[in-house]
């Protein structure tokens, strides 16, 4: 059947509109963020970075993203290691205390973020563990191991055990055999996991806001910014961090879409 | 020749099902031995726990005299070619072929001059530099092969290594893996559940069923003297023709008493037996030396290149002729009636 052309131009047009409406919002903060805000209405006569200067003076935000990326790359570590670790435990075999261990870890991201913050921050109260940028990171942890751990797994699946054997068969030893076979071939699930682990930590709020101490992280900052009024400087915060997270975003496309090894390493 | 390795009366269950029943086998220092059984007949668990990749329930398996069924894999001085080959993906034919040594911490020029031995040896040398994916699946089983064989094993476990393959490279396979076996002399033991291969390739065959094995010996022996009716049938298309067992390794069937050659291993007088002859021991006509003569009438004649198979209808029991072809036909119809002839030597007797 063939459309007129009428018909797909029409078509075209609706899409765009579409398009506009959904991610136009996004676009309105990087558009403005390069030009003078004054009394809520932008002068457009001036591209100029003023917000962009502005922004590097705001000492409140500066800090808060500083504790978000300390928070973030510290939970990121702390999974991977700690997904690794589990996942390939849960792999080895089949036991009643490995599914119990599978369930305890998927808990976190299940609960509502809301009874999981609450849940650590009685525990951490009972233990006496003062709150603090520790204990966010513990919180980001515990939120993110889901994620990774069954992303690992999954690869780990897919890698399957003959490989591992062939490795033993050939007379390596365990750490060998994680170093030279597995951690290659795990390589991109945990580049992948380790950028949406630090996605989901950047603007985690619910759990963060019940297990800080005095530190804001960037989604406690602006929070706690609406009730004033933003200034022009946070467009400019929000075009960064789009960039940002293009970036990953891309950076986590390479990595996480299972691909045959075309030769050249992954 | 020397035992390299012996199975004493291993067993293996998994949880309730029993997978092998007491096993006793000799593998013999430098021979190219074949494990041969139906699907499910306990071929990869025999071969797994040699490997060390599962352990017996009970037995032991002696290297040197000493009981190594519990020691790690890495431990054994045996390397295994696995099935789906399981190569590293990430790392190049020589990676590959290179890890046993790497691991033993063999230094950098060592382990580059052996690997281009061996690739070598195995027809691969233009191919170091490749990685896994970018090879035919004839290509990655010699990388397989090489990668097993530079250590320089005691034994080379080969888990149906050549099932992958079509007809046509699984017929060159054979003859590499029987060359390779020549000129490096080391012990193999080769899975396989296709007894045309086992024949091809094997010094000894060990025909397997049910977790047990049934018959140990050379290609002649299991084919020509088969122990048991499962082996008769295993092997090809056998002739079983059912009857009582009698006297001195003779049996009454309904085509008559047949004599059969007897090794000690046929049933007792009186007990149910089958008299086993090859198609291809058969004569058309009444030939000097045949021992045995009976008349019927031909059912069918189909020609199957370089063979034709006949079939003959001798009071009731068909009977399968294998004779050589010939581009103008064999001088045999349907319906004319002949007379089939063979020697006691070639009618075995096995227990039904
Ligand atoms: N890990 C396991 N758990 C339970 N049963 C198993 C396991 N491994 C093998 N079996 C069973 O043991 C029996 C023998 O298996 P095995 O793999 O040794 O057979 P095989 O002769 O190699 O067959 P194939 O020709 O199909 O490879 C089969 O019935 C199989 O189902
Ligand atoms: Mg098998």
């Amino acid at each position: 059947m063939k459309r007129s052309p009428l018909a797909t131009l029409l078509l075209s047009l609706v899409t765009l509109l579409v398009f506009i409406l959904l991610y136009g919002p996004i676009f309105i903060p990087i558009v403005t963020s390069f030009f003078t805000v004054k009394y809520g209405s932008v002068d457009w006569s001036q591209m100029n970075l003023d917000a962009y200067a502005k922004l590097t003076g705001n000492e409140g935000v500066i800090e808060a993203v500083e504790n978000t990326f300390i928070v973030g790359l510290s939970a990121v570590a702390a999974s991977l290691v700690l997904g690794t670790v589990i996942a390939l435990h849960c792999n080895s075999g089949k036991s009643r205390s490995r599914a119990l261990l599978q369930f305890v870890v998927f808990l976190p991201f299940l609960m509502p973020p809301i009874i999981t913050g609450l849940s650590l921050l009685i525990f951490f109260r009972e233990v006496s563990i003062d709150r603090s940028m520790l204990t966010i990171i513990i919180g980001h942890t515990v939120f993110v191991l889901a994620l990774v751990y069954r992303t690992i797994l999954v690869r780990l699946q897919g890698i399957g055990f003959s490989m591992i054997e062939a490795s033993y068969d050939l007379g390596a030893s365990a750490p060998q055999t994680f170093f030279y076979v597995l951690l290659p071939n795990l390589k991109s699930a945990l580049i992948g996991a380790g950028v949406l682990a630090f996605a989901l930590s950047f603007d985690e709020t619910m759990i963060t806001i019940l297990v800080t101490g005095t530190q804001n992280t960037l989604p406690l900052r602006l929070w706690a910014m609406m009730r004033l009024g933003f200034t022009p400087d946070i467009n400019a915060l929000v075009a960064i961090i789009l960039a940002l997270t293009t970036v990953m975003v891309l950076i986590a496309a390479r990595y996480l879409i299972p691909k045959d090894f075309a030769g050249a390493d992954a | 020749m020397a035992v390299l390795l012996e199975l004493k009366g291993v067993g293996k269950a998994f949880g309730a099902t029993r997978v092998l029943e007491h096993i006793d086998l000799a593998v013999e220092d430098g021979e190219f031995i074949t494990i041969l059984g139906p699907s499910g007949s306990g071929k990869t668990t025999i071969l797994r726990m040699i490997g060390g990749f599962t352990q017996p329930d009970q037995g032991q398996i002696l290297l040197d005299g000493r009981d190594i069924a519990h020691d790690p894999i890495n431990r054994r001085p045996f390397n295994t070619v696995f099935q789906d080959y399981a190569l590293f993906p990430h790392m190049t034919v020589a990676g590959n072929v290179g890890y046993g040594l790497k691991v033993r911490g063999t230094a950098n020029a060592v382990i580059k001059q052996r690997v281009g031995e061996v690739l070598d040896l195995v027809q691969l040398g233009s191919l170091a530099a490749r990685y896994p994916a970018q090879l035919s699946g004839g290509q990655r089983q010699r990388v397989a092969l090489a990668r097993a064989i530079i250590c320089q094993p005691r034994l080379i476990l080969l888990d149906e290594p050549l099932a992958a393959l079509d007809v046509e490279l699984r017929k060159q396979m054979q003859e590499f893996l029987k060359d390779i076996h020549r000129e490096i002399k080391t012990t193999f033991l080769f899975v396989t559940h296709d007894q045309e291969e086992a024949i091809a390739m094997a010094d000894r065959i060990c025909v397997m069923n049910y977790g047990k094995i049934l018959q140990l010996g050379s290609p002649t022996e299991v084919y020509y003297r088969p122990h048991s009716e499962f082996v008769a049938r295993f092997f090809g298309d056998n002739n079983l023709i059912e009857g009582v067992a009698g006297d001195r390794g003779s049996v009454a069937t309904p085509i008559g008493t047949l004599p059969c050659a007897a090794d000690g291993t046929e049933p007792a007088a009186g007990a149910k037996a089958f008299a086993v002859i090859r198609p291809e021991a058969i004569r058309i006509g009444n030939e000097p030396g045949a021992n045995t003569v009976v008349a019927g009438q031909v059912s069918s004649v189909n020609f199957g290149g370089a063979a034709t198979v006949a079939v003959v209808d001798v009071a009731g029991v068909p009977l399968r002729v294998k004779l050589p072809s010939r581009a103008e036909g064999l001088p045999l119809k349907v319906g004319d009636r002949v007379q089939l002839a063979w020697r006691t030597e070639d009618c075995r007797l096995v227990a039904a």
